[in-house]
């Protein structure tokens, strides 16, 4: 038997299986809580850090991400409170920042409401978001592909930089990858990089409400498209 | 040696150990064999005092006793002769002949081995007498010169494992957990959580066997109290560990301590295997029931490992990357079963409080922060070393009464507590308590427990870019606001130590800190921002000098520097011109020379060199 839960997000009261991340119970209800690292189906691991809410508890809050937090009974939630709009906005900013050749990214950067970026921009492959590494090792159970390297270092790579044979070139990690969609004006030369947040125009009506998203095909993708709980029960109930 | 099979034999054990003392050799020489002091060459003393003691024929009536760190590093190799307290400090082996013949058999007083105050100039001839030490308390430090740590026999013999006996016997579980929260322990890394709600939490948490581990990976490179505890007093942390298993239920327990401590590694498993052999660990302690037994895991050597969830990791033998802990290590930790990790110096406060009850503890220090906590003193003062002080000991009582003051005569400007993640406090604030809570409010924090003295000449851009730069490196890498946000930042503090800074990135920088503090996965992150955010709260007009003037005002930005000669001071010697590595100096001989300011690079030889003090940096 399946335990229920009742928590709130801004407010809004929550029904959700017991076990439930925070972020997966929102999403389910069409509340958007930008995501990168997170993954319906893989274990997550909270390192994008667009995710973060507010838990208030005995009026004391303290700022989390939402997919590693459980929801439980009472807990009350602020995703979209000022603090978190800002903190959400500064780190998107250095995301577009340090990987602004995604569509993904901008559409992000859109999202979190980033309109100008502070920072010299630079030109990375990576963001180092782990979806390849997780549905390798998770999904598939290959582990093929790994995190080599501490901080500025870190990488994504192969066992000793080859590809080994229990790799099966099933190209999850491609389809995963956030950095595979070049920008709506196409991929942007070295040294040419700008913020384009063109789908922010779609934000501004309904930015602050809940169970809407920028219209974007990558939105489905990472999780914060516009569907309903009834949908996703629907889609999980024919998975089974 | 038979095991110990209960507190009364354990009772009787010590009084004949402590019968034995004094009556094997009247004179005992105490000689520090720390890895400050070995680095200084105390083995080589060692050794030719031994030879010397042969061959003047008192090999029995001398007892050497090579102990672990006393906390006065740079004095070392240091030795206290008993009876009469006699100090003597950076020994070579050259003068032990003298020590023998003149201190051991004349009872004279060899004065140049004597401790000179750099304060008032005066000797000192004994070790109470010092008044580095004469300002502390050192009821955990102090220990250290009592006893050879290799041997389970000087613990036992100073009143060792008596703590344990007591809680075994006398106490309850919850009487002990009772205990500690009545002396408010809070943890000594740096965190200062209440220890007892720890222990209370990984209690009653789910899952068995519970685990407790001992964090032992010092990153800070300046700090070392944790190696010096290890090193020279093993047992009492192990003690405290069997207390804390027998509060909390645990029957496993890790010591992790990093690789490059040797000697701590090579004392922390002598002393684990002569406690299993004495009983002292292992199957039913001392009659009571309680089994607990202890691993020595050996880290190797990231600053990130000292957190605890990813010092758990490494345990697990996974990579050390932090992992979230929206559910609490006390809860979940290693192997996801029931996890205590405290500081070397936590456990070793535990018995302290056993053996003097939450009185005898809460006698030192705040209400809020009892006890004591050792600090290690470096950079521009004039004693250092560990020192232990009770916390809420005002911050200017720790610098100028223990550390002597400014070494080389520039006033003090900042002390930056807390390790590369600490904070720079200003000389204003001196009088701070120090403890967990007010260090916190002035954006410092307790850390690893390392001060560094700074004086007019550190520019707080440097020290801001220096400890950004070995966060950044030393960041795992896994979270956003970590990896990127600190090296964004970095980005700025160098733009603006080189003169390109904008007041626009000043504010920037404020925004990112408080971003990256709240934002980031763990404690690392955390508290990267720490030392842009502070020296940017109370030197602002530091940063200010370097954005709007482009200039430096300690001089030690290179790029916003100009070193010219005064013609006045100049004598023409040309030294400088010949130390000069881009043949930058012009001048005839016994005229004042002058610097092309387009060859010179800012490397500082010609102000080195100059005897007359006629290079000035601006």
């Amino acid at each position: 038997m399946i335990r229920y839960i009742t928590f709130t997000v801004d407010g809004a009261t929550i029904r959700t299986p017991q076990g439930t991340s925070v972020l997966d119970a929102a999403l389910d209800q069409g509340i958007c809580i930008p995501a990168l690292c997170h993954m319906r189906g893989v274990e997550d691991i909270g390192v994008c850090r667009l995710c973060l809410v507010e838990v208030v508890r005995n009026g004391r809050s303290r700022v989390t991400t939402s997919c590693t937090l459980e929801a439980t009974q009472g807990m009350e939630v602020l995703a979209h409170s000022p603090k978190i709009l800002n903190l959400r906005r500064n780190v998107a900013e250095l995301l577009v920042a340090e990987a602004p050749n995604s569509r993904a990214i901008q559409d992000i950067a859109a999202r979190c409401g980033v309109t100008s970026v502070r920072y010299p921009f630079h030109h990375a492959d990576c963001v180092l978001c782990g979806r390849c590494v997780r549905i390798c090792s998770e999904m598939w159970r290959a582990k093929a592909l790994g995190f080599v390297g501490r901080g500025a270092q870190r990488r994504v790579a192969l066992p000793f930089d080859e590809r080994p044979a229990y790799c099966k070139r099933c190209y999850s990690c491609i389809d995963v990858c956030p950095m595979t969609i070049a920008p709506c004006a196409g991929p942007m030369p070295l040294g040419e990089e700008y913020l384009c947040a063109k789908c922010a125009s779609q934000l501004t009506m309904t930015a602050r409400m809940p169970d809407s998203c920028v219209w974007c095909e990558l939105g489905k993708g990472f999780g914060c498209a516009r569907q309903t709980s009834a949908a996703r029960t629907r889609e999980r109930t024919a998975a089974r | 040696m038979p095991r110990i099979s209960s507190p009364q034999a354990l009772d009787a054990l010590r009084a004949e150990l402590r019968a034995a003392v004094g009556t094997a050799a009247p004179t005992t020489i105490t000689l520090c064999a720390g890895t400050g002091c070995q680095a200084s060459r105390s083995l080589p003393v060692q050794a030719a005092l031994r030879a010397e003691l042969e061959r003047a024929k008192l090999a029995g009536q001398v007892e050497i006793r090579t102990t672990g760190c006393h906390g006065f590093c740079e004095q070392g190799p240091l030795m206290i002769i008993e009876p009469g307290n006699l100090f003597y400090c950076r020994i070579t082996p050259r003068d032990a002949a003298e020590i023998v013949e003149r201190t051991i058999l004349g009872g004279e007083v060899v004065e140049r081995l004597l401790y000179t105050d750099p304060v008032s100039g005066r000797k000192v001839m004994r070790e109470a007498e010092i008044p580095f030490y004469a300002s502390q308390e050192r009821v955990l430090l102090g220990q250290n010169r009592a006893l050879d740590p290799t041997r389970i026999e000087d613990y036992i013999a100073q009143g060792g494992y008596q703590a344990l006996a007591k809680a075994l016997a006398e106490m309850t579980p919850q009487q002990v957990l009772g205990a500690v929260r009545a002396a408010g322990l809070r943890g000594r890394g740096g965190g200062g959580f209440p220890t007892a709600t720890k222990w209370q939490t990984t209690r009653d948490a789910e899952g068995e066997p519970k685990i407790l581990i001992c964090n032992a990976d010092e990153g800070d490179p300046g700090a070392y109290m944790n190696r010096s505890l290890l090193e020279g007093n093993p047992h009492a942390i192990i003690e405290g560990m069997l207390i804390g298993a027998h509060a909390i239920g645990a029957s496993r327990g890790f010591v992790y301590v990093r690789t490059e401590y040797p000697l701590a590694v090579e004392h922390v498993r002598a002393a684990i295997a002569q406690a299993r052999e004495w009983g002292l660990l292992g199957e039913n302690i001392l009659g009571s029931g309680l089994s607990f037994d202890l691993t020595v895991a050996r880290g190797a050597g990231a600053f990130v490992a000292g957190e605890s969830t990813a010092l758990m990791a490494a345990l697990e033998g996974e990579v050390s990357e932090p992992r979230p802990k929206d559910v609490h290590t006390a809860e979940k930790g290693y192997l996801d079963l029931p996890t205590t990790l405290n500081n070397v110096e936590t456990w070793a406060c535990v018995p302290w409080i056993i053996r003097e009850g939450a009185e005898g503890f809460r006698r030192l220090g705040t209400a809020a922060s009892p006890g004591t906590k050792i600090f290690a003193l470096t950079g521009q003062v004039k004693n250092t070393g560990l020192v232990e002080v009770p916390l809420g000991t005002p911050l200017r009582e720790i610098v100028y009464d223990i550390g002597g003051g400014a070494a080389n005569g520039r006033a003090i400007k900042a002390v930056q507590i807390g390790g590369p993640s600490g904070g720079c406090v200003p000389e204003s604030l001196f009088d701070l308590p120090v403890d967990f809570d007010s260090l916190r409010e002035a954006g410092a924090m307790m850390g690893s427990g390392g001060m560094v003295v700074m004086d007019e000449g550190s520019c707080m851009v440097d020290v801001a870019r220096y400890f950004l730069e070995f966060l950044r490196d030393e960041s795992c890498g896994k979270c956003v606001p970590c990896r990127l946000g600190v090296a964004r930042m970095l980005e700025i503090v160098t733009d603006v130590a080189e003169g390109r800074g904008t007041l626009a990135q000043l504010e920037l920088l404020e925004e990112l800190g408080e971003t990256v503090s709240e934002a980031s996965l763990c404690g690392l992150g955390k508290t990267a921002a720490n030392p842009a955010l502070t020296t940017l709260r109370y030197f602002r007009d530091e940063y200010l000098a370097h954005v709007v003037e482009k200039r430096c005002p300690a001089g030690v930005c290179r790029s916003l520097v100009h070193y010219t000669i005064t013609p006045e001071a100049c004598t023409g010697c040309g030294v400088c011109l010949r130390a000069c590595p881009q043949a930058a100096i012009t001048g005839e001989r016994r005229r004042p020379h002058f610097i092309d300011q387009t060859l010179c690079v800012r490397c500082g030889i010609c102000r080195e060199v100059c005897r007359f003090n006629a290079v000035a940096v601006a």
